[in-house]
């Protein structure tokens, strides 16, 4: 595994340690136990979308109905998770399945139509939106049960139940980059489509797969959501697939294709997370925060750019 | 975002079909609300079209999704439709003031509910968003003997209701020194997020919050989500205002303290009425204030 | 001393530890046409950005008129008198001539001062552009968009362009690797021209005819190293070839050692609208079929049909008497076909990944366990193909990218053979390569002929198509015109035949 784009995720992982640094010296609230648990609480659920959208980035791609797949997921799931109804599996169920439907449906037009993936997961994005809205009436689905509630406000051994979720999606989604044939085609596809295709593998359905990926990752992050706030909202996600495309961008994935890591996004998402935490303990407000998110964007595509240049 | 530019000439969500054409004398209601994807909003549109349908008068109800531009456009199009009235929930105070004009040159009755713009329209039906922060922190400052430290969440800044919120809140804040306000930040109208801000404001002040205003419900359960999971519930309180179903039951289960009930049923009814009485050319009140109430578990079976 | 008017002194420079340049020399007098010759990463393209200020030297010095450029930008040196013409034409299709021409300094042509500077001179632009091309007798109206144009005459645009920019030295990389004789004997004019009026010309070309038709100067670079300057006088083919390579190269061609088996592919009428009808042969094992033809005779199109990337109409492809249905490259390859396509960047590999990743990515399942890749399976296979086509990289984790053209071309080779294929079709495998990596690819064919494997080589050389052939079928327009033997073959009679 010698890799020379990791030379570029160093940079990223310095850069995220140096503003730990910093954080940990102004403010003694930033580098505690508690904190850092609600930190990885927080960004379990843009981390996840990051992991998915990072796939689809890898192979050329760009999947802008996250967002939209966040809220129908998690309506879906909350619909069948109220109390003394169905056990939790159903639930879960319906909510990743709905997820993968999506994000199979997302890969199917594009590999069939030959649009732009950013017009088809645009259209998406906006369908998504307007099936959470049908499917939960325009109110928000509460009353759930208590053991659905725990997969996003319980704990285990004193680690809440996300970050064991998140870790454990970190440790599958990068064995499918970078150990399955899968995931090396993943780059084969986004590297050069052409010459990929000459090489006989079959690039629909790596890009099939990596959208279905990507949709059941959103519901993953969508059933966390709903169980953490413990209601199934139809406006929930919105905005959320800039965050997680931002994640995997700061993390150095390239959106020309063939390039990125999982290690990397999970760096971005851990970056964006802690700038927010750390904003609100230094209670800043959040016209700073954007700004500051825009510039370490902007300038974690910079110091991409010139760390491969010759 | 862009999407909802592609679809804004799809999205008339009329329950019945439109125009003027219809129906012999029916009077024709044009309504325009400022988002069908909030909950408040859509409890005014359901009392609109309940209160319509028994007064025997046709409502067409679109959709503007929190733009002013496509709201304007909206009323342009109602008055091309030629209606009887409009009723118009506005985006913004400012931008969406330009569909005043256009009615009112028109001759057609326009009246804004549930909040306000900055041109004069035929008639104002809601309630007063800042009387419902005062309610609420007067609430705060009784319940904590006039001495205790106050964390406020904001809904999106620079809207109408926030501003209105803060002002109220602020006003009764001026009035006890007592009364420290520790944090004040945004919660964008969010449960997720809320929760997000209160975890973060547990780690800065801990045991120092004694109460925590939320500007609506959502961001306040969000903030009792956040002081449970922490062991706190019990030692703060907080207060929140809308009064939707979710923190109804919190408040009836005692993990949200009070909320302040805005009357969505009598706002949207009232908007209908005054309405018909405009387009008949009866007599009707410029102004309808509906009282807010105050909802804590004492009263909660009433609401 | 005054003769020279860019002097280039101890210039050395490495790439993360691999020494690109070592202490190059240069000396370019004024009016002349110096060539600069070497194999494929013996260090031309790097020595050309160091001249046009893209790469910076670890140490010497490039002296223009006595003022050293080592620093300056790209930008600046081109304002000094340095412009190169590059190989892949860089031009705005959607402008005119003149507004290529002119591009970037457009103020300068406006005419006007201050406020109005701003404000583009189009009537002025195109008058001078009409000047500049009328002076090198070149017929092209200014007001033509660019993308009108041929090659050759995009070319000439890129010339006009130097000259505009006052250049004093002009560098040509592989000027006529796309363009017809004819067109080549006005390019030689205007360089003609240049020279009278004390343009010096750096020229770089793999076409040795080229390079002693035109040239004054040669310059030789192996391996990054300075291996002297001659006049061009005084050397001949053999002599360069020996400089450039380090030996003699005496027998270009490796005879066949063993006979032709049975028959691996056969195509029976096939034919594909607008692009060719009525194709029939076949390759047998241990073959090398040679498929000749002018550009636009259908040569490549038949391999693509052949290898699944495009349909066909009509007809038929069997691979051992049993046809194929699915047509795709999938298909193609699980049945033993392989292609090593004549454009190497869309086609060929994938710039990003690892040369190790390059290479098993056709033949990565038989590296399978379970879903996963048993990496060390992989790594030693690909290894071993690094070693048997003798692939210069730093390691098999090296990324492509950063390959010579004709180790890129050896790494899609690798990634064919891994996948275990019975038939190979090489389209033009010696574009762009150089005289002694030419010769190791002609060995490398001969070498999997004789392992038993059909082979189809599409080439524009007649030479190599001549010296490797065992069999040649000739096209023309789209129709097959001559299957001609090894025997009977002669460079006019496929010419003859080409032009049918």
């Amino acid at each position: 595994m010698t890799r020379f784009s990791k030379l570029g995720q160093y940079g990223i992982f310095l850069a995220f340690a140096l503003i730990c640094l910093v954080l940990a010296l102004s403010t003694p609230k930033f580098f505690t136990v508690s904190n850092l648990l609600i930190i990885g609480n927080q960004v379990s659920i843009n981390a996840l979308l990051a992991f998915g959208v990072t796939f689809v980035i890898i192979t050329g791609g760009i999947d802008l109905s996250l967002g939209s797949m966040v809220a129908v997921t998690g309506v879906a799931a909350a619909s069948f998770a109220h109390p003394d109804t169905y056990p939790l599996v159903v639930p879960l169920l319906v909510g990743l399945g709905a997820g993968s439907a999506m994000g199979a449906f997302n890969g199917l037009v594009i590999t069939k139509s030959k649009v732009p993936p950013f017009i088809v997961t645009l259209g998406t994005m906006t369908i998504g939106r307007g099936l959470a809205l049908i499917l939960s009436k325009g109110r928000p689905v509460s009353n759930l049960s208590d053991s659905f509630n725990f997969i996003g406000g319980g704990s285990v051994a004193g680690i809440p139940f996300p970050i064991i979720i998140l870790l454990i999606a970190f440790a599958v989604c990068s064995i499918v980059l970078n150990k399955t044939i899968l995931g090396r085609y993943m780059y084969a596809v986004g590297g050069n489509e052409p010459a990929a295709r000459a090489s006989g593998i079959r690039v629909s359905r790596v890009k099939m797969w990596v959208y279905t990926i990507c949709g059941l990752l959103s519901a993953l992050g969508g059933i966390l959501l709903t169980s953490r706030i413990t209601t199934g909202q139809p406006n929930a996600g919105a905005g959320f697939e800039l965050d997680a495309i931002a994640a995997a961008i700061i993390g150095g994935t390239s959106t020309s294709g063939g390039t990125g890591t999982m290690t990397g996004t999970f760096i971005g998402a851990l970056l964006i997370g802690v700038i927010s935490n750390s904003l609100d303990l230094l209670n800043v407000t959040s016209y700073y925060q954007q700004v500051v998110m825009g510039v370490i964007i902007i300038g974690a595509v910079v110091l991409d750019g010139v760390g491969k240049k010759d | 975002m862009v999407a909802a530019f592609l679809l804004a000439s799809c999205n008339q969500s009329s329950e019945k079909k439109g125009g003027a054409e219809g129906g012999g004398n029916k009077l024709v209601i044009g309504a325009t609300m400022l988002s069908m994807q909030n909950e408040f909003i859509v409890n005014v549109s359901d009392a609109m079209e309940a209160k319509a349908k028994e007064m025997g008068v046709e409502l067409i109800t679109v959709d503007a999704e929190r733009s002013a531009l496509k709201q304007v456009e909206q009323v342009e199009s109602f008055i091309g439709q030629g209606v009887d009235a409009i009723i118009m929930n506005p985006c913004e105070v400012e931008a969406s003031s330009p569909a005043i004009k256009l009615a009112m040159d028109a001759k057609i009755p326009i009246i804004n509910v549930n909040s306000e713009t900055s041109s004069k329209p035929t008639a104002f039906v809601g309630s007063d968003d800042t009387e419902s922060a005062r309610i609420a922190m007067k609430y705060i400052v009784e319940k904590l003997g006039g001495k205790g430290n106050v964390l406020m969440m904001h809904g999106f800044m620079g809207q109408a209701a926030q501003i209105r919120r803060d002002n109220g809140a602020k006003e009764i804040l001026k009035a006890n020194p007592g009364i420290k306000l520790l944090a004040e930040q945004t919660g964008e109208w969010d449960r997720a997020k809320g929760m997000s801000l209160t975890e973060n404001w547990i780690q800065s002040y801990g045991d120092k919050i004694n109460a925590i205003f939320a500007q609506n419900d959502e961001m306040g359960m969000g903030a009792v989500k956040a002081l449970e999971a922490a062991g706190l519930k019990g030692k703060v309180l907080v207060v929140s205002v809308d009064a939707i179903p979710d923190a109804l039951q919190a408040v009836k289960k005692g993990t949200l303290d009070a909320t302040v009930f805005q009357n969505a049923k009598e706002q949207g009814g009232k908007a209908i009425e005054t309405a018909v009485k405009a387009a008949r050319k009866e007599a009707f009140e410029k102004e309808v204030l509906i009282p807010f109430q105050l909802v804590t578990k004492g009263n909660v079976e009433r609401f | 001393m005054s003769d020279y008017i860019l002097r280039v002194k101890e210039i050395s420079k490495s790439f993360s530890g691999v020494q690109a340049l070592d202490n190059i020399h240069f000396d370019l007098k004024k009016g002349e046409v110096h060539a600069l010759m070497g194999e494929n990463g013996a260090g031309k393209s790097t020595f050309m950005k160091i001249l046009i200020g893209l790469v910076s030297p670890d140490s010497g010095e490039v002296l223009l008129e006595g003022e050293n450029l080592v620093g300056s930008n790209v930008h600046q040196t081109l304002k000094k008198g340095i412009s190169m013409i590059h190989q892949e034409i860089l031009i705005i299709p959607e402008l005119t001539v003149a507004q290529n021409i002119f591009l970037g300094r457009e103020r300068e042509v406006s005419g006007k001062s201050g406020m109005l500077s701003g404000w583009l001179n189009d009537a002025g632009i195109n008058q001078r552009a009409a000047t500049l091309l009328d002076r090198m007798g070149v017929s092209i109206a200014p007001k033509t968009k660019m993308r009108h144009l041929s090659v050759a005459q995009m070319q000439m645009v890129e010339i006009a362009k130097a000259i505009s920019n006052n250049a004093k030295v002009i560098i040509m990389d592989e000027p006529t690797s796309a363009i017809s004789d004819k067109e080549v004997a006005t390019l030689f004019q205007i360089i003609r021209d240049l020279q009278a009026q004390g343009v010096s010309i750096i020229y770089i070309s793999h076409k040795m005819d080229e390079i002693f038709r035109i040239s004054d100067t040669i310059t030789v670079l192996r391996d990054g190293k300075y291996m002297g300057t001659r006049a061009a006088r005084d050397l001949d083919h053999n002599a360069l070839i020996a400089m450039m390579v380090g030996r003699e190269i005496d027998q270009m061609f490796p005879e066949a050692t063993r006979p032709v088996g049975q028959e691996i592919l056969s195509v029976h009428n096939l034919g594909k609208a607008g692009k060719f009808s009525n194709i029939s042969f076949n390759v047998k094992s241990g073959e090398i079929l040679g498929l000749a033809g002018l550009m636009g005779a259908g040569r490549t199109e038949i391999a693509r049909a052949i290898f699944g990337l495009d349909g066909w109409d009509e007809g038929e492809i069997s691979i051992k008497k049993a046809p194929l249905r699915a047509r795709t490259p999938r298909e193609a390859i699980e049945r033993g076909v392989g292609y090593v396509s004549e454009d190497r960047k869309g086609l060929g590999f994938i710039p990003r990944m690892s040369v190790k990743d390059n290479i098993t990515l056709s033949s990565i399942n038989s590296h399978r366990k379970g879903g996963f890749i048993d990496t060390h399976s992989e790594q030693s296979a690909a290894e071993k193909m690094i070693a048997d086509l003798k692939i210069k990289t730093a390691g098999a984790g090296q990324h492509v990218t950063y390959l010579s053209g004709g180790n890129q071309q050896k790494v899609v080779i690798g990634k064919v053979l891994l996948a275990s294929p019975e038939i190979i079709i090489l389209d033009e495998p010696t574009r762009g390569v150089d005289v002694g990596a030419k010769f190791e690819i002609y060995k490398l064919i001969r070498s999997l002929a004789d392992q038993g494997m059909a082979i189809i080589m599409i080439s524009s050389e007649l030479p190599e198509i001549l010296g490797l052939s065992d069999r040649i079928l000739v096209l023309s327009k789209g129709k097959q015109t001559a299957l001609l033997s090894k025997a009977e073959a002669t460079q006019e009679l496929i010419m003859r035949h080409a032009v049918a």
